[in-house]
């Protein structure tokens, strides 16, 4: 009878609940599956939405400061740029940055969140589960990055048009035009990397074999034909280039023939498309019946180093002394006695030689990368941008001696003291962010008779033989390049230790008191504009005297004076200055970071 | 409670008051606790607790997940301070001699911390290196030690290329590498599958006989009854008993329990009948018992009382069988009935009047 009642009224036949009518709710996810996927996405994007929305509002005006007046005052106003339509080189830069950016965010939003979503979180996992397809869940992430680039694109436009950086009103369209270059960089890399089972350091190879060489031989700060033939065709390959051209041509109409403005379309919108298909298809292959569990890269390598492990292992084993009946007993575990016994053991090179240990398992490949971003930073503005300056007035740096000196020589001394930095931050930070919160590393350190101050030194010491490397590469193509003197060089690797030793002292300290990933973001966000106006790509003298000080009182500008002095072999008073600065940096450093570390383990 | 805690306490060893009294013999104990206290603002982890732990013994912190037992140990291995109260292990104040304790420990933690970045056979070497242990003497023991976790035949592979279980073991073996006088183990099987687990009690078994301090601590009742010699039941940062696992149940519980269900709703009435009926019936049957040798029913009962839990009622008796032949014979029909031996866990629920498992 009930059952009849229920046929009977309307009102009754109403599902109890939104999940009760699978057929409607499968038929929903079907038609708007992948934007469900977006919305999840988008979501968890707010846990970092101001940084984004900082950042968005923050960069083009740090590169409109910085590049836009500072180098623009370098490389002259007006004449140059008419000829591309630009009234000043700010005009001429800035829709090319503005896809710059959006590039450089496609090389993180395509690679980490994709190798979460499939590794380390394996959130596409709990999508499958769902009546998702996998083509929905992979065109759902690219619908959300897209929306987050087309956001950061309006604002940036904004900012560009306030600063009156655009002439056109057409400028507008560079919204799209950067997103869709955005796109096409990124959606050939979120194809390879959802190809990945395993991350083995690939992420910071694409950032610095990819993303980097294709931004900085893209024509952003200069004319692509400012570079030799053979870098014009690496810039015509990438697809920053085609979108920087468009840009410049939407927005203060950057005179092109037809045909090249529809090959700039066509071949942004042809990779994006392809490389689209092959997502859906590669997470169709891994999502979906078929099971697919992705590459293993290096897997040939890796084989390569057991095998070389076990060679090794076997000719310690056999080695005198290696078994011999008298070894059996436990030797002797020393510790010292004495002042902070408690806190230091007298054992660094354990963590040292764990470090070496953990680097030469590693694929050397990564190891190196980090000897060729500075590298790259000297050939593309070295190359790119000294035809467009006849040379440095020395007295408008601050030299003695007067003349005026090479556009390449002004930067490469600078440069060695961004890579200094650059490598003594990344080991001191992310490095060391890494071992404290996700892999415990330290924990697990503290748990033996080392003491916190073995673990900050070791590990200080480890970022200084990268860094040490890594500059040792950078001196030589500098030697080689006639750009300095060998006694200078010599100098010059000692001043790239001391800097480094500052820096990550300094950087230990402050990420031991981080928690949260969001508050690195925060941290390389204070890291960005010291590169861009720390007299690194043009003099300090552009600026006015406020705007000088403020950037006297930052680390970096210290060192590249420091640099600068030794490769120029000008010294004075202001050079005790510079070295005063970093002692002041090195101690107090080593001393927060000791008693973070007991704050940290000894709690 | 402090009627039970007198109850389970036990009296000092000869070889504590030795120690306390003539300093220059060796110590007997391996570590010893004094109204031990951890306080982190308002909320305090460990509530002045005093406990004792011999030379070879093995001995084990049971309670829930928050009753302090992790604090506890890390107060133990030197890397948290203490609010209030003593503490010796080895002899030493871990907070005044931080290395020098740690050189006498292995720490199992709670979750393997092994480093991803080395493989199986440098894990234990270079943790070996932070004790500054020289290279080659490592090499051998560690093939020892390989040998002993069941990992030779993986020491060239990469840590995350190993099960759990493994991983389990690696961990343990990597803590075995300075010969430690006392073992720390948080938690040691939880999360493992019962094969990888039968192992890892097996491997535990070995160093117990061949003379290391065990102390663990587990919310696993079975493991603690595998395990521990003698331990003592936490919660909320206090001690609500102490003894060996066979005199905790003796102490605290009846042979035998009998778990039945009568389906959510009817628990909580059917256990108001069931002790109305079992305690008339051990009254009777008291009586009876001499007539009726060996028919079975009513005889020897032993019934203490009934536990209420929401899915379950427990019924404590020395013979569940016959507490629940008494249950037929009434007329009650409960959906599942299951007889079993009582446990830690019955200990706990008696102590605090709560589940262990959340």
């Amino acid at each position: 009878m009930s059952t009849d009642r229920l046929t009977a009224d309307p009102e009754l036949q109403q599902p109890v609940s939104q999940a009760a009518d699978k057929q409607t709710m499968a038929g929903r996810a079907r038609r708007f599956g992948a934007l469900h996927q977006a919305e999840r996405t988008l979501r968890s994007m707010r846990a970092y939405g101001t940084v984004i929305l900082f950042s968005s509002v923050s960069q083009p005006i740090m590169y409109i400061l910085a590049m836009g007046l500072g180098l623009g005052v370098l490389v002259g106003e007006g004449g140059d740029f008419a000829e591309y339509g630009a009234s000043s080189y700010l005009m001429y830069i800035a829709p090319a940055i503005l896809a710059s950016t959006v590039a450089m965010a496609a090389g993180i939003e395509f690679t980490f969140p994709v190798m979460e979503g499939f590794k380390w979180r394996r959130l596409y996992y709990g999508a499958q589960a769902s009546p998702l397809s996998p083509g929905q869940i992979a065109s759902g992430h690219i619908l959300a990055v897209s929306v987050r680039f087309g956001i950061h694109a309006a604002i940036f436009t904004v900012v560009l048009y306030l600063f009156g950086a655009i002439s056109s009103p057409l400028g507008v369209l560079m919204i799209a035009s950067a997103m869709l270059g955005g796109l096409a960089i990124g959606l050939p890399i979120m194809a390879y990397v959802s190809t990945l089972r395993d991350e083995k350091g690939q992420m910071s190879l694409i950032q610095r074999f990819v993303i980097m060489p294709l931004f900085l031989f893209s024509g952003t700060f200069y004319p692509l034909t400012n570079l030799p033939g053979f870098l014009q065709v690496l810039g015509w390959f990438s697809p920053i280039w085609h979108a920087n051209e468009l840009g410049r041509v939407l927005a203060f109409g950057q005179p092109s023939p037809a045909w090249l403005i529809l090959l700039h379309v066509l071949y942004l919108l042809g990779i994006t498309v392809a490389a689209w298909l092959a997502t859906v298809r590669i997470f169709t292959r891994r999502l979906g019946l078929e099971e697919w569990r992705g590459r293993t890269p290096g897997a040939k390598a890796d084989a390569k180093r057991q095998e070389r492990l076990a060679v090794k292992d076997a000719a310690d084993s056999t080695a005198p002394g290696g078994a011999a009946p008298d070894s059996t007993a436990l030797p002797r575990i020393a510790f010292r006695r004495g002042f902070g016994a408690n806190y230091y053991s007298g054992n660094i090179r354990a963590v040292f030689g764990r470090g070496l240990t953990a680097i030469r398992n590693n694929r050397g490949v990564i190891f190196l990368s980090g000897l060729l971003e500075p590298v790259l930073f000297l050939t593309s503005f070295g190359l790119g941008i000294s035809p467009m300056i006849a040379g440095v007035d020395a007295e408008q740096v601050g030299l003695r001696g007067g003349g005026t000196i090479s556009y390449a020589a002004f930067i490469a001394p600078a440069l060695l003291a961004v890579s200094a930095m650059n490598g003594a931050i990344f080991d001191s930070t992310w490095n060391v962010f890494f071992k404290l919160k996700i892999t415990k590393l330290y924990r697990t350190m503290m748990s033996t008779s080392l003491g916190p101050v073995d673990v900050a030194v070791g590990e200080i010491c480890l970022a200084l033989f990268r860094g040490g490397i890594y500059a040792l590469g950078f001196i030589g193509v500098l030697l080689v390049g006639g750009l300095i003197d060998p006694l200078a060089a010599v100098l010059m690797w000692f001043t790239a230790l001391f800097v480094a030793l500052g820096f990550a002292s300094v950087g230990m300290a402050v990420t031991s008191f981080m928690t949260r990933f969001q508050q690195m973001d925060w941290m390389m966000m204070v890291l960005m504009p010291m590169f861009l106006f720390s007299a690194t790509l043009f003099p300090i003298s552009v600026y006015p005297a406020g705007v000088q000080a403020f950037i006297q009182a930052l680390p970096l500008w210290h060192a590249v004076e420091l640099m600068r002095d030794i490769a120029f072999w000008d010294f004075s008073g202001l050079t005790l200055v510079h070295i005063g600065y970093y002692l002041v940096m090195i101690v107090v450093g080593l001393a927060l970071t000791t008693y973070r570390m007991k704050k940290l383990f000894l709690r | 409670m402090p009627r039970l805690c007198e109850n389970a306490s036990i009296p000092l060893s000869p070889g504590d008051i030795t120690a306390s009294t003539l300093p220059l013999m060796p110590v007997e104990h391996a570590i010893r606790a004094t109204g031990l206290t951890k306080r982190y603002g308002d909320f305090t982890a460990v509530d002045g607790i005093d406990f004792t732990v011999n030379r070879g013994e093995s001995f084990g912190l049971l309670g829930p997940n928050g009753a302090g037992k992790s604090t506890t140990m890390r107060m133990i291995a030197a890397v948290a301070s203490r609010s209030a109260g003593t503490m010796s292990v080895a002899g030493l104040d871990p907070e005044q001699n931080g290395p020098e304790v740690r050189a006498r420990l292995g720490v199992i933690p709670q979750q393997d911390n092994l480093d991803e970045e080395l493989s199986v056979r440098e894990n234990i070497i270079m943790y070996g290196r932070y004790f500054g242990l020289p290279r080659r003497w490592l090499n051998a023991k560690t093939e020892e030690l390989l040998e002993f976790a069941q990992l030779s035949h993986k020491a060239t592979a990469r840590v995350e290329d190993l099960s759990g279980g493994m991983k389990r073991r690696l961990t343990i073996a990597r803590a075995l590498v300075n010969e430690p006088e006392i073992l720390l183990l948080d938690e040691p099987t939880t999360g493992l599958d019962p094969q990888a687990r039968h192992i890892l009690w097996d491997r535990l078994f070995r160093l117990r006989e061949s003379g290391t301090t065990l102390v663990l601590t587990t919310h696993h009742m079975d493991e603690a009854e595998q395990l521990c010699e003698r331990l003592i039941v936490v919660d909320e940062g206090r001690i609500m008993a102490e003894g060996s696992p066979a005199g905790l149940i003796r102490d605290h519980s009846t042979r035998e329990v009998l778990e039945l269900r009568f389906g959510m709703d009817r628990n909580q009435e059917q256990a108001q009948q069931l002790t109305a009926l079992l305690s008339s019936g051990a009254a009777s049957a008291n009586g009876a018992a001499a007539a009726d040798v060996g028919v079975g029913v009513g005889v020897g009962v032993g019934f203490s009382h009934v536990e209420v839990l929401p899915d379950r009622l427990l019924v404590y008796a020395g013979s569940a069988e016959s507490a629940l032949e008494q249950i037929h014979a009434a007329g009650l029909r409960p959906m599942t009935s299951l007889v079993r031996r009582s446990s830690l866990e019955d200990v706990f629920l008696r102590l605090t009047g709560r589940t262990l498992v959340d």
